[in-house]
């Protein structure tokens, strides 16, 4: 075993040998410019100035309200709809064929594309406002609204895609023959369902879902294109302060693109150790 | 038109990347204080030439706008390559990536560096300076100088940095609100006759959320109007010129706001997103900092034929842009000669024929050669807007890049937050 063990290991170095290299210089270089260690100008000190000048003001507790509730409100409609997709996907031959074609045309769609395609249909005179021929004052603010409609919609729908095709992935080791076995067995659909096809998509939904929050969470486009001008989500705030006038601003951009870091991080820690549970109670 | 803050919606995707290499490529090095000589060696310009002879010269320049692309594709690159200069359009999707390309190259101390020729101005051009990142004392070199008007106050200062040789000007711009004269029948004639119409016309006004370049140039006018005319505010930053009338500004700003788009709940996120509420008829006005981008949106049917420009008493906003080089630069010869040619009489002629870019030459009229001054006089003009020396009459100076950040500040924590 151990031996195997090692081969794995040596299989994912070429993976996570240029992720981390990547991801290790950024953030050290991040977290050193946060900290005034790397300042674009004047000499180098350490402080933490750019972190408190952030939890003084508004602008970070803000930026934290709408990217958590963006994120956790994408990433609850995006398993909806991409569980309910792939457990429709393995009821029917040629409608489940359907689905999943949908689905992998969903997945490589720049999010960009999907925001101005999401723009074009709910803006105030989009294609949905014109077909209903609602006045531009009547129809409901979904892009730039207060709810952020537009933007966990395009979330939503882009992600939904990618949590459908991890669970149907998963389903297909082995659901279909624990499926007929426990349709010999006397279960009805319904008890099928909840005994067999969750528990063994579970472990899937729950990873996408970890994944999908992360993203959302330190994702700029969507939010800046169908967002409103405040409060800002997190990575919108980072970039407005890493391109303003004041160069001393770049620190607290870089701060607040470390806070940001640090949530998607820990959510991906949390994600982990609800994996290991769900996958301890998955039948072997 | 404006080369800085400038933003189209696409450019969202790259900005994530941004923020990446430029912290990748930021290693831990010598800062700029320890880096190259900030002032030009002086040589005569032959030398110049037989120097960049050769070289291939990186213009970064803001790539959105397809006319100026063309125009550099088609007319300059050419002419620099009589020259032996290669010159390579590097597309950006906001001058402030190429300035953080050039202060991370500075960080990590690359002295050949990849930009060797930004079209900037403004902030992006002060934070540039402030860093020492560009090379300075060397338009003095250029021949092309001779037509230019050394007085020119747009020209000598760049909101309100002293241009000291630092960057060689390119184009002019001027500051203008349009309006739909098929919706608008009695349009305003001055800022406080356009708060006042606003006002009168719930819905129908909005302007770009500062730190867009627009929007941002849209509060400056609107402190003129506020604090009585340009004479009223210092063009150098001073906090207590700032306290004195910027209170009054967000006041009449935040008061607006219920009467604005959407209540002034939110406000278009850059230009482009106004251009289109415009353009899908939700409001009845947008602006420009390029007016001949205007002419030409009318021309090509994106914006209603019936936009005119909307004459303002007591004048509007203008500035320059300019095109600088890195001190850093890796084709530093090839750099000036580019600049130089860009200055040039044909090119400014050709640069202002609407048909190629319709960008507003720097040069003065009174110093050109006959043919050329005449041609330019016989350039093609557009219903919707005026020609520049009707534009330009009384135009307001452009504050002190010191105003810039202050007046963004405030109007994020007392127009917007208030709303």
């Amino acid at each position: 075993m151990p031996a195997r063990r090692s081969r794995a290991l040596l299989l994912l170095l070429p993976a996570v040998l240029p992720t981390a290299a990547v991801l290790g210089v950024a953030l050290t270089v991040a977290v050193l410019q946060s900290t005034g260690l790397v300042p674009v100008v004047g000499e180098p000190e350490p402080s933490l100035a750019a972190y408190r000048e952030l939890a003084g003001g508004r602008a970070l507790l803000d930026g934290l309200r709408v990217s958590l509730g963006v994120a956790a409100a994408s990433t609850a409609l995006a398993l909806a709809v991409g569980l309910g997709t792939a457990l429709l996907a393995r009821t029917t031959r040629l409608g489940g064929r359907l689905l999943r074609a949908a689905a992998a045309a969903t997945v490589p769609v720049p999010h960009l594309v999907g925001a101005a395609a999401v723009g074009l249909l709910l803006a105030d005179s989009g294609l949905v406002a014109r077909t209903l021929s609602v006045a531009p004052g009547e129809f409901p603010p979904l892009v730039a609204g207060p709810w952020w409609a537009a933007v966990v919609a395009e979330y939503a729908w882009k992600e939904s895609a990618f949590v459908a095709l991890v669970v149907l992935a998963a389903l297909a080791a082995g659901e279909r023959e624990l499926d007929e076995t426990a349709a010999t067995l006397g279960a009805g659909p319904w008890q099928r369902l909840r005994r067999v096809a969750l528990p063994l998509a579970a472990p899937a939904a729950v990873g996408a879902g970890g994944v999908t929050f992360a993203y959302v969470l330190g994702s700029y486009d969507v939010a800046w294109l169908l967002g409103r001008s405040s409060p800002e989500p997190l990575p919108v705030l980072a970039y407005r302060l890493f391109t303003d006038v004041d160069l001393a601003r770049r620190e607290q951009a870089l701060a607040v693109a470390v806070v940001t870091t640090v949530l998607a991080l820990a959510c991906l820690v949390l994600t982990a150790a609800l994996l290991a549970r769900t996958t301890r109670r998955a039948p072997a | 038109m404006p080369s800085s803050r400038r933003r189209l919606p696409v450019s969202a995707a790259l900005v994530g990347a941004v923020l990446v290499t430029s912290a990748c490529s930021g290693a831990p090095g010598p800062g700029a204080a320890g880096g190259p000589s900030t002032t030009a060696p002086e040589r005569g310009w032959d030398e110049v030439l037989a120097e960049a002879d050769g070289q291939t010269v990186d213009l970064w320049m803001y790539g959105g706008d397809q006319l100026g692309n063309a125009y550099v594709d088609d007319v300059l690159a050419p002419a620099a390559a009589e020259l032996g200069v290669t010159l390579r359009r590097v597309p950006v999707t906001d001058t402030a990536d190429a300035l953080n390309r050039v202060l991370s190259e500075l960080q990590a101390g690359t002295e050949d560096g990849s930009v060797d020729l930004v079209w900037v101005n403004g902030e992006n051009f002060t934070s540039g300076r402030q860093a020492d990142a560009w090379l300075c004392g060397w338009t003095g070199q250029l021949p092309s100088m001779e037509y230019v008007d050394p007085e020119d106050p747009l020209l000598t200062s760049d909101f309100g940095t002293p241009v000291d040789g630092c960057e060689a000007p390119w184009h002019k711009a001027q500051f203008v609100l349009a309006y739909d004269s098929a919706a608008v029948t009695d349009p305003p004639a001055s800022m406080d006759e356009l708060f006042d119409w606003a006002e009168a016309n719930p819905g129908r006004f909005t302007y770009p959320a500062p730190p867009d370049f627009t929007g941002s140039a849209f509060v400056r006018q609107a402190l003129y109007a506020v604090a009585g005319g340009p004479d009223e505010v210092p063009a150098e930053f001073d906090q207590a010129a700032f306290d004195e009338v910027a209170p009054e500004l967000f006041d009449r700003l935040a008061a607006l706001a219920p009467s604005l788009w959407r209540a002034g709940d939110t406000y278009p996120q850059d230009l482009a997103a106004l251009e289109e509420l415009y353009a899908g008829d939700q409001v009845d006005m947008t602006m420009t900092y390029g007016p001949a981008t205007l002419a030409q949106q009318v021309a090509s049917g994106a914006l209603p034929e019936s936009t005119r420009v909307l004459p303002l008493e007591g004048g509007t906003l203008g500035n320059a842009s300019f095109l600088a080089v890195p001190v850093n630069a890796a084709d530093q010869a090839g750099a000036l000669a580019v600049a130089d040619l860009a200055l040039s009489p044909e090119q400014q002629l050709a640069k202002a024929d609407p048909a190629v870019w319709g960008q507003y030459p720097v040069l003065d009229p009174d110093r050109l050669p006959g043919d050329v001054a005449a041609a330019s006089a016989a350039l093609p003009s557009s219903e919707a807007v005026p020609p520049f020396d009707e534009l330009s009459r009384d135009a307001d100076p452009e504050l002190g890049a010191g105003w810039v950040g202050p007046l963004e500040d405030g109007w994020r924590s007392d127009v917007l937050g208030a709303g």
